[in-house]
């Protein structure tokens, strides 16, 4: 079992950073949200014990590992907070500048590129 | 005010010294860091008197001093007197740090005061900030002085793992000859010579001249370059157990006397004579650290009191020359004898301590290195008397052009806040010429700590013809041909300087910082180029510290398949599915099928969840999947179409790149997490205390205990991550407004 979460783990990391590399920046998004499940598959697969789930203690018998699922339940809320952000920060940048993409997004970011030049040369302290 | 409130400060100081020093001194030892056996030990002994005397004292008259100076040095440039607060800070700490260096006895301490001086030299050196030779003096004391340091902390590790302590008094009484004293030895030293500006790395001093005079005064005499013969004398029983490190002091000491010396004879800037001075004269006390023995280490001790004085004396005059006339160039200076007479006599009696003519504490200190030399054989004699024959030309040189023959620049009236300093510390210098006991009392205190053993002086005036009045009479000798071939010696100089200019260490410093610069430059540049490198910027070092783990533990059963039994069987064809979904979501170009895959990825793994006994989670996975599928569909529905089919402007030998990275990214997270899901811990005793005591906290279901209850601050940071998320996400929506 050890072998199989690792394996649906590592699936899961991997294509996470094929679409973290993309340029599409929905794809980015994407490949964060597949990280995300990985490290919870990750955090649930390291339950130190297995058992009932870990509701009503007191009725007896191996119990599962409660503290991972509440790890875990942390690292569900979060992960999805943090892809509600970046989604609506994707929209944000189709509605402004038209597109997703890296390579076009660039070329709008960076109006002035000899400016920051000067400024680094100005600051020179060395010799 | 500040100034006046620093003086006080230091004279305070001055007096507590003075008594805790009549009072025989003390040890305080308190924990500091118990789990790395580090301790704030300080001991008042014979060395912590003998410096923090000469740091607070020479500290009161210098900072007297600069109360006047920095409001004129102001006033002539034109800026606010409000610029006094980056001032008087850093010279009261630098003058704490100056005590609690000569008092610290665990050698990790010595190494955070050590650079705490280093820090206010920084900010002390580029007062002048608009100016960018201060600033580059600045960093270049910082970055020599620091970068040494460093290996003053690898010394300390380096016994500290041999012999378990960073105590001073413990590793004296403990440690035995051998290669891990001497190497610990000589990572020491290097530091303490840089601090002291030893030859190669002594190029920071004369450039740090750039810092208003009260700075020179006092961390060029008494106390940042002491700093580092300081530390030579506190460790000196460690150093003197190895021969190859007092040899290397030897030869470095006796080669920073010459060098600071030839280049002293043909300076032209008064403040740059006097700093090539102190390479010199600091070069006399490395020198007598490297011969070992009583004498030598109450000499070294007697060298630095008398130095400091002179020395300080000598800066503080230079200061009041160049404010009286504007002018800082020996060339364009002379005859001042006549105009300011006072501070020409107290000039003369500072330089006559350095050339050590009788009835100033200058005659004794050289008669003592003169005593110590002796013992060490005829090579020794010859050059400690050629070593004072220079010292005699250069500081000759300096007076007679600074205050006889024509007047070249006539001087304004000097305030006397200028001139007592410089008079209280000739007095000084005359006063231990006369009654040396005082400043001997203190050098054998200091001597017994560097010697490890009691050391007596014993200085005084003899009329006959003794080994010492004979070389001293010798150096005179010598000293007066120099100043009178001025042709030869003009020449020599310049011909070391010029070679000191071609090959010398400072080249190499310049290039190093240069090329340090343009390497993280590039890195940078490389880093920030797209979003692409900044991932590999975080992923490659992730990856490649993993890899190294991997290679330093064994693996020999560290892996484990695991069991399976019960609903495990339905699991694994869940994970199958996840694993599909996967690959379908990191292929797939349709919007709509990116959003499925994910969906099917979250709710096979909420399935997984529920199987593997975690209801709790499972729940919250299915409504958490529900929700992001649902903004999914609601983003992509205001994006246009489907992803663009090819990625385009790629070369054709990087269309297999982004797979082969992910191939090896996977590959390596699948090690990662094998080996640590395969090595659970025996028993679960976190969960086993919060299974038992979930109960007492009123809930029968412990998962909902540990986030309410347990771990509720950890619930009360994510509440608030939530909520700051939700606020960017409606900021977002609303085009920058929040409502």
């Amino acid at each position: 079992m050890t072998l199989a979460i690792a394996a649906a783990a590592a699936v899961l990391f991997g294509a996470g950073a094929y679409l973290l590399l993309q340029r599409s920046l929905v794809r980015v998004v994407t490949g964060i949200a597949l990280i995300s499940q990985c490290a919870i598959v990750t955090i649930i697969g390291s339950s130190l014990s297995q058992g009932r789930a870990p509701i009503d203690p007191q009725e007896g018998g191996p119990l599962s590992d409660p503290l991972p699922q509440a790890l875990a339940l942390t690292a569900l809320v979060i992960g999805m907070a943090t892809l509600a952000l970046l989604l609506a920060l994707v929209h944000r940048v189709v509605v402004t500048h038209g597109t997703a993409e890296r390579d076009e997004l660039r070329d709008v970011d960076r109006p002035g590129a000899g400016g920051d030049e000067a400024v680094r040369h100005e600051g020179d302290e060395t010799e | 005010m500040q100034g006046w409130a620093s003086c006080a400060t230091a004279a305070v100081g001055f007096v507590v010294c003075l008594v805790a020093w009549q009072r025989g001194g003390g040890t305080v030892s308190l924990p500091w860091v118990p789990s790395l056996d580090l301790r704030l030990s300080f001991a008042f002994d014979g060395l912590a008197a003998l410096y923090s005397l000469l740091a607070t004292g020479v500290g009161v008259l210098v900072f007297a001093y600069g109360t006047r100076y920095l409001r004129q040095h102001l006033v002539e440039d034109d800026r606010p007197l409000a610029e006094r607060r980056r001032f008087w800070p850093w010279m009261a700490l630098f003058a704490a740090a100056m005590v609690g260096l000569a008092t610290a006895t665990d050698l990790v301490l010595v190494f955070v005061f050590f650079d705490l001086t280093a820090v206010c030299s920084y900010f002390l050196i580029g007062f002048d900030r608009e100016r960018r030779a201060a600033r580059t003096a600045a960093l270049t004391a910082l970055l020599v002085t620091i970068v040494p340091a460093v290996a003053l902390l690898a010394g300390a590790v380096l016994l500290y793992s041999t012999y378990g302590t960073f105590s001073i008094p413990e590793l004296v009484a403990t440690v035995e000859p051998g290669t891990t004293t001497t190497v610990a030895g000589l990572l020491i030293a290097v530091a303490a010579l840089a601090k002291s500006a030893q030859v190669p790395l002594h190029f920071w001093l004369p450039r740090a001249m750039e810092a208003p005079t009260p700075v020179s005064a006092y961390l060029h005499s008494a106390a940042m370059v002491a700093a580092g013969v300081l530390v030579l004398g506190r460790v000196h029983p460690l150093l003197a157990r190895s021969e190859v490190v007092l040899t290397v002091l030897l030869v470095v000491g006796l080669t920073s006397v010459a060098v600071g010396g030839v280049l002293a004879l043909g300076r032209d800037e008064l403040k740059q004579v006097l700093a090539y001075s102190t390479i010199s004269q600091y070069g006399y006390v490395v020198t007598l650290y490297g011969m070992v023995g009583a004498a030598a280490a109450g000499a070294a001790a007697f060298y630095v009191v008398v130095h400091a004085v002179a020395k300080s004396a000598l800066f503080l005059s230079a200061g009041a020359v160049t404010t009286a006339t504007g002018e800082d160039r020996l060339s364009r200076l002379g005859g001042l004898g006549r105009r300011m007479p006072v501070l020409a006599a107290a000039t003369g009696v500072a330089a006559a301590t350095l050339a050590a003519l009788p009835l100033t504490g200058g005659f004794f200190s050289d008669e003592l290195f003169f005593a110590a030399a002796k013992e060490h054989g005829p090579v020794l004699t010859v050059a400690s008397v050629l070593a004072a024959a220079l010292t005699f030309a250069y500081i000759g040189r300096y007076w007679i052009r600074l205050f006889l023959g024509p007047l070249a620049t006539a001087p304004a009236a000097l305030s006397p806040v200028l001139l007592v300093p410089v008079v209280v510390l000739a007095l000084v210098a005359v006063a231990a010429g006369v009654v040396p006991s005082p400043i001997t009392t203190l050098a054998e205190g200091a001597g017994a700590v560097s010697h490890a053993a009691p050391v007596t002086l014993s200085p005084a005036y003899h009329l006959d013809l003794r080994a010492t009045n004979v070389m001293a009479l010798a150096a005179w000798a010598l000293g007066g041909l120099l100043l009178a071939a001025a042709g030869l010696r003009d020449r020599a100089s310049r011909l070391v300087a010029t070679a000191g200019d071609r090959l010398g260490p400072r080249r190499a410093y310049t290039a190093s910082v240069i090329g340090l610069r343009r390497v993280s430059e590039r890195l940078h540049d490389w880093e920030t180029r797209d979003l692409r490198s900044s991932i590999a910027a975080v992923l490659v070092p992730a990856g490649a510290l993993a890899a190294a783990a991997f290679a330093a533990t064994p693996v020999a059963r560290a892996f484990t398949v695991g069991p399976i039994a019960g609903a495990d069987w339905l699991v694994l064809p869940l994970l199958v599915l996840v694993g599909v979904a996967t690959l379908v979501a990191a292929r797939t170009r349709e919007r709509l099928g990116i959003v499925l895959a994910l969906a099917a990825v979250g709710f096979g793994l909420a399935a997984v969840y529920a199987l593997r006994a975690a209801p709790d989670v499972a729940l919250v996975a299915v409504l958490v999947e529900t929700m992001l599928t649902l903004v999914f569909l609601a983003a992509l529905g205001r994006l246009p179409g489907t992803e663009p089919r090819r990625e385009h402007g790629r070369r054709r030998g990087q269309r297999w790149r982004d797979p082969l990275i992910a191939t090896v990214s996977g590959l390596g997270a699948f090690v990662v997490i094998w080996g640590y899901l395969s090595e659970p811990r025996e028993a679960p005793s976190v969960a086993a205390e919060q299974i038992r005591l979930a109960p007492a906290a009123h809930g029968q279901d412990v998962v909902t205990v540990i986030v309410a209850d347990f771990r509720g601050l950890d619930t009360l940071g994510e509440i608030t991550v939530l909520l700051i998320a939700a606020i960017g996400v409606a900021t977002l929506l609303g085009r920058g407004r929040l409502w």
